[in-house]
């Protein structure tokens, strides 16, 4: 994954640089609007970090704005301080992809970006999707591992949906709340745990190699790989 | 000049305006109907004296009249009264004219007309408006009663004295009147000016004076007082809360230095060293999240969030929230039921409505003991309102701190040992006033009920119903029972 990061914070680009080189990627840097306006046009990215509160005239929404107009689709994760939902909803408008506020924990940056080059990728018209022996039609709703067919509630199913789709890559709390549930807040406490146990008792419990883990400090990822 | 700006005297002299104005269209007709009652009454009494000639004409003949008239004259009874009596060819036989005045028509009537006169004082000729009776008696005679209309306007011209009496006593009693409203309006204004600018050096505490009248000025006092009581309650709270966040967070952040400061000091094993920095990002994501709970309220409080009020079904967020939060509720051992009975529109915030009942829950299966029991109930209230409540069976919460419960970072003697802040429900309160409502908590014999009223959406109950009956059923619509 090629990643080019806009941002103006010199701790913040060496700690985004670092991790998503040891995540295996390669990753420019720009630490102005003119630089990373240059660089996102002329050069192809996978994703783009852009930060809101550029120095220099051009800002990042300036930015996308002008990327989005010159036809260029490269998903844009913004990355910014700014957190009300107007800015959200401005920042998504302008053509963002994605939104995350500072202070961010890596990881949740990490399985954000898998997320929005998966997507770019165009994976959505399948209509059946598998993990090892694990299967769901997402057509006629079934899902079966190995040769047993699993009884699934209407949310269980979206939530097995959403970690499929997402398949070998790491999927955060929050990612969970705002695509599963719809929720846009911070719920206090470990509920999205426990319906992660409640989906593991039903696809994992009965199975000798467990697909749906637990990646401590981050979130969860439904693979057959083991690490 | 100070005087000549206010207010209160433009008043004044815009009412002294309007009055005379008034006064002029009110004497109008006034004058018409003076004048019209002055000619008329004239001429009544030269036609009734000339009928009195005319009677001693009939009596005594031509030469009786002649008499009659020269005596009249000479005693000088006839006084400002123009008589004269002529002859068929109009040759002047008595009278105090000269001559036929030429200007008098041929026919009999009353006229009036341009007459040379001679002065008997000052024995200069001048023309003058002679109001007459001229009358043919029997015979060919002619005979002319007449008077100088200038006679009258002493009469007329005491109507305009009149007028002007009144043009002044309105000006002065105006001008009066305009200042003492004036001084009386100053003297509030001023009163209202000195609040204000006590408020302004920072005392809050300052409160125009207001008296039980209802006029403007004391409505418009109250109205500021009533906006005075929402600024000092909310700076009240960003005191309040100022002081809070300086005390809540210094604890955890205490707690993180000294972690650090330990791993710095004993420098343990690389395994022990990793424990104690994932312990230390937990501290910091802590802190992080008491931040974006307060930056929440504060984005509520504000109220900007109500522009992206939209029409939206508080029975279908409520059954949502039941059903996520319905597994750790399981886990517990407590019973976590709905009751709801069809949609309960209402316009609001979605996100910021299903936050405020998932915090509900969450509190509730926080202080429910294992086997207990939660209810999260919407239903409509009256005709206009919609009720959501979440009831529980934990241990309540003492009606002495029911109050307080709702204030930031404030935290029960019962949640003492349980994780949490203490801006749970300040976030539904707040969420709660945004909507138009309030976080009500009340007993629930045992346990807490906590209670919002909203106002139903009117104009979304015909399209949800609308809807229904086209599309059959809504998708991702909770079955109401």
């Amino acid at each position: 994954m090629k990643v080019l990061l806009v941002e103006d914070n010199e701790r913040v680009t060496q700690f985004v640089v670092k991790g998503l080189q040891e995540a295996g990627h390669t990753a420019d840097h720009a630490a102005n609007g003119r630089d990373g306006m240059f660089l996102a046009a002329s050069e192809p990215y996978d994703v783009i970090v852009m930060d809101r509160m550029l120095p220099g005239d051009i800002d990042g929404l300036a930015i996308i704005e002008a990327l989005r107009k010159s036809g260029k689709r490269t998903p844009i994760l913004i990355l910014s301080a700014l957190s009300d939902v107007d800015e959200r909803i401005r920042g998504l408008r302008a053509g963002g992809d994605d939104y995350l506020t500072k202070p961010f924990a890596f990881g949740e940056l990490l399985a954000r970006l898998d997320a929005l080059t998966r997507r770019a990728q165009g994976e959505s018209a399948q209509t059946k999707l598998e993990v090892a022996d694990l299967r769901v039609d997402l057509l006629t709703r079934k899902v079966t591992r190995g040769s047993r067919s699993l009884t699934l509630q209407p949310r269980e199913f979206k939530l097995l949906e959403y970690l499929m789709r997402h398949a070998d890559q790491v999927v955060t709390r929050t990612m969970l709340l705002e695509n599963v549930w719809d929720y846009h807040f911070d719920p206090q406490t470990n509920v999205v745990d426990v319906h992660i146990s409640k989906l593991r008792q039903k696809i994992d419990a009965d199975f000798e190699r467990p697909l749906l883990r637990t990646v401590r400090n981050a979130g969860y990822t439904l693979t057959s790989h083991d690490r | 000049m100070k005087f000549l700006r206010s207010s209160a005297l433009t008043l004044a002299v815009g009412y002294i305006g309007l009055g005379l104005a008034a006064l002029a269209l009110f004497a109008a007709p006034l004058w018409y109907a003076w004048r019209v009652t002055i000619q008329e009454g004239r001429n009544e009494i030269l036609q009734s004296d000339a009928l009195r000639l005319t009677e001693v004409f009939r009596r005594e003949g031509a030469q009786g009249l002649i008499s009659y008239v020269n005596t009249r004259v000479g005693m000088q009874i006839a006084g400002e009264r123009l008589l004269l009596v002529a002859d068929a060819a109009l040759n002047p036989l008595a009278g105090n004219l000269t001559a036929w005045p030429a200007s008098v028509p041929a026919n009999p009537g009353t006229y009036i007309v341009k007459v040379e006169l001679d002065s008997r004082r000052t024995d200069v000729r001048r023309v003058t408006d002679v109001a007459l009776v001229h009358a043919i008696l029997p015979g060919g005679y002619h005979l002319i009663v007449g008077r100088d209309t200038e006679r009258y306007l002493p009469l007329e011209r005491r109507f305009w004295y009149a007028l002007a009496g009144a043009v002044a006593i309105l000006s002065v009693l105006g001008t009066f009147g305009g200042i003492l409203i004036r001084r009386a309006l100053m003297a509030r204004i001023h009163g209202i000016g000195q609040t204000i600018s006590a408020i302004i050096q920072g005392d809050l505490s300052q409160r125009l004076p207001t008296h039980h009248s209802g006029d403007e000025l004391n409505t418009l006092s109250r109205t500021i007082n009533g906006m005075l009581d929402q600024i000092e309650q909310l700076i009240d709270g960003i005191r309040n809360v100022s002081n809070s966040i300086a005390h809540d967070l210094r604890t955890p952040l205490a707690e993180l230095r000294s972690r650090l400061e330990v791993l710095a000091l004993t420098k343990p094993a690389a395994e022990h060293t990793f424990a104690e920095i994932d312990a230390a990002v937990a501290d910091v994501d802590g802190v992080i999240r008491i931040f974006n709970a307060l930056l929440r309220l504060a984005e509520i409080d504000t109220g900007l969030r109500r522009s992206g009020f939209v029409p939206v079904d508080l029975a279908a967020i409520a059954a949502a929230a039941v059903e996520f939060y319905q597994p750790a509720a399981e886990l517990r051992g407590t019973a976590l039921s709905l009751e709801i009975r069809g949609p309960a529109p209402i316009r609001g915030d979605p996100v910021l409505l299903a936050q405020a009942l998932g915090n509900l829950i969450d509190n509730a299966l926080k202080y429910t003991p294992g086997d207990g029991t939660i209810t999260v109930a919407v239903r409509r209230a009256g005709d206009s309102s919609v009720e959501i409540v979440v009831a529980d069976s934990g241990p309540g919460i003492p009606d002495a701190e029911k109050s307080k419960a709702v204030e930031r970072f404030y935290r029960g003697d019962a949640s003492r040992c349980t994780p949490g802040v203490g801006l749970g429900l300040s976030l539904v309160d707040a969420v709660a006033r945004l909507h138009g409502s309030e976080l009500i908590l009340e007993d629930n014999h045992p346990g807490l009920r906590a209670r919002m009223v909203m106002t139903q959406d009117t104009r979304q109950i015909t399209r949800v119903a609308r809807a229904t009956s086209e599309e059959g059923e809504l998708q991702h619509e909770p079955v109401y029972p």
